[in-house]
């Protein structure tokens, strides 16, 4: 959770070099030591095998040990996430829907969600105008879990977008190790497995959630909605970070309020920003009914979410919200640009 | 921490440490929080010696610390079974020079994290400069973040974010939803419950094991 740079100039001239031989050599004349074949190998593993692992997450001179379980069936993807020794939460993916256990805040939170992508991610499919943005390189080859690995670098050519090096199973293209990095190349976050197994089978208690739910509190995202009110859908961001276009625009409601909240999805290809808009609510989310209930301040400012941050300000009366896995002067400059189009005339990006 | 986990964790992090002593640090750190703590705090340190990325995390994280404790080479990749047997023979320095990089690593991660006032160069942004109706008038060419208060945290996300990060992971692409999901379920900097009854320990088998 954190970061940013400025890229630095001598990376340019290469850069560019390699960013077009990237867009211009045809994918048929790829090698089998080609890095773009090897992301796409480990898309197809992370897609659609069986895996059982434990990993240690690395953020901030922090350490969590997490289990990830992962079985395809009948192309239907099971999921679950697991804190193993700090918070308890646990993620469970199943049946059409995500369902977020956080016993440390005694909630659970569930929202409906396509079976598509696994927890541990894939990357794109890296287009021209991705690798007008990335660099993607193979780095020496090592050993991980004593296993042979292929190393792959994608690096971000400016400072609105982290990047990645990905340590990559010689036989199953599995990412054993994975790093975020800035546009320096200093390392953001990472990931070591410590074990991970790829069995045939994977039994269904392996996939059951583990917390004691009883006297939680259950709040459910509403679904997704093609349109938000006439006010919020008025809400663009003005201006972007080279590369970002806006991918997706809808509406649902968050964290059990009864007012939509407008959802634009902005993206480079590989990193995405969402921007939140919605009504400032008068009472904190399920105080309304009580006499007493105070207003909830507004959010301003910067936070660190996972990964990445958000940054929240408040537009024409409107809570502005933008969050994604990018540095902080991303979310920050996507935040600041949004307004208000009130004649009709929406940006084109 | 004792020299027999220490030199655990190096090696680990070296990427040379046998399976069966990934399992024992595994058990190790998952209950016990101090020991996660050094171990991140070593793993920070060796990214900060690796400076702007272009080297492997596997190759002489230990042998990177000595270099700069003591202007000790670092061990050739062959050498790892020495480099491992030499690993804490300065404990005391090593810590303590250890421990002063990992607090400048943190201090820049932190001062990165908060550094406001990007001016964004003109040209690229040109490009995504809002054009309203195609021939209304042409957004600003360059965009400057207003400078925050010095008082606005680059804090771990309030509760009242979550909803909001929960929602976005739905749209994260590929490797970027897993960062965002992974750090989800990490609890927060207050006071924590006991540990969840029933949480299922992970069955710890060694390497990565394919099925026929």
């Amino acid at each position: 959770m954190t970061r940013s740079q400025q890229s630095r100039a001598y990376w340019l001239v290469p850069c560019a070099l390699v960013g077009a031989l990237l867009t211009t050599v045809p994918r048929l004349s790829r090698g089998a030591d080609d890095p773009r074949e090897w992301l796409e190998k480990m898309n197809k593993a992370l897609a659609t095998r069986n895996y059982d692992g434990t990993f240690f997450h690395l953020s901030g001179g922090r350490v969590e040990t997490m289990r990830i379980v992962h079985r395809v069936r009948a192309g239907r993807v099971t999921e679950r996430l697991q804190s193993l020794d700090g918070s308890g939460r646990e993620f469970v993916r199943a049946n059409g829907e995500l369902t977020c256990y956080l016993p440390d805040q005694h909630t659970v939170l569930v929202e409906p969600r396509q079976d598509r992508g696994p927890f541990l991610g894939s990357l794109p499919q890296f287009d021209a105008s991705v690798s007008n943005f990335y660099r993607i390189e193979a780095l020496p080859a090592t050993h991980i879990l004593g296993r042979p690995a292929r190393v792959i670098a994608v690096n971000p050519k400016d400072q609105f977008r982290f990047g990645y090096r990905l340590w990559l199973d010689e036989k199953t293209a599995m990412p054993l190790k994975t790093q975020l990095c800035d546009s320096r190349g200093q390392v953001i976050e990472q990931i070591f497995f410590a074990r991970l197994d790829m069995p045939e089978n994977i039994p269904d208690g392996d996939l059951a959630p583990t917390v004691r739910t009883v006297g939680m509190r259950w709040v459910r995202q509403g679904p997704s909605s093609d349109n938000a009110s006439a006010a919020l859908a008025a809400y663009r961001a003005s201006q972007l970070p080279p590369g970002f276009r806006l991918t997706i625009q809808g509406a649902q409601t968050l964290g059990g309020a009864t007012a939509l909240a407008s959802h634009l999805v902005y993206s480079d290809g590989v990193a995405t920003v969402s921007v939140f808009v919605e009504e400032q609510p008068a009472t904190a989310p399920g105080a309304a009914a009580a006499p007493d209930a105070q207003p909830e301040p507004p959010l301003q400012g910067l936070a660190r979410v996972g990964s990445g941050y958000a940054f929240s300000t408040i537009v024409q009366g409107h809570q502005v919200t933008a969050v994604g896995e990018v540095p902080a002067q991303t979310v920050e400059f996507i935040a600041h640009s949004v307004k208000i189009y009130s004649g009709g005339e929406l940006p084109r990006h | 921490m004792s020299e027999q986990i220490r030199e655990q964790v190096s090696a680990f992090l070296d990427g040379e440490l046998p399976n069966t002593e990934t399992e024992l640090l595994l058990k190790r750190l998952t209950r016990d929080g101090e020991l996660r703590e050094s171990f991140g705090r070593y793993a920070l340190i060796g990214e900060a010696l690796r400076g702007a990325g272009s080297q492997i995390l596997t190759r002489g994280f230990a042998a990177r610390v000595n270099l700069a404790i003591d202007g000790e080479p670092a061990q050739a990749p062959g050498h790892a079974h020495q480099a491992r047997a030499s690993r804490w023979w300065r404990p005391l320095a090593g810590v303590t020079v250890a421990a002063g990089v990992a607090t400048v690593a943190i201090v820049a991660l932190q001062q990165r994290a908060i550094s406001p006032g990007l001016r964004v160069a003109s040209a690229p942004t040109a490009q995504n400069a809002s054009v309203p109706g195609g021939g209304g008038t042409r957004e600003a060419l360059s965009y400057t973040v207003p400078v925050r208060s010095a008082d606005v945290p680059a804090a771990r996300s309030p509760a009242r974010l979550t909803n909001y990060v929960f929602a976005h992971s739905k749209y994260s692409l590929g490797l970027g939803q897993r960062g965002v999901l992974a750090d989800l379920l990490i609890e927060d900097d207050e006071p924590q419950p006991a540990p969840i009854q029933g949480v299922a320990q992970p069955s710890l088998t060694p390497d990565v094991r394919v099925a026929p």
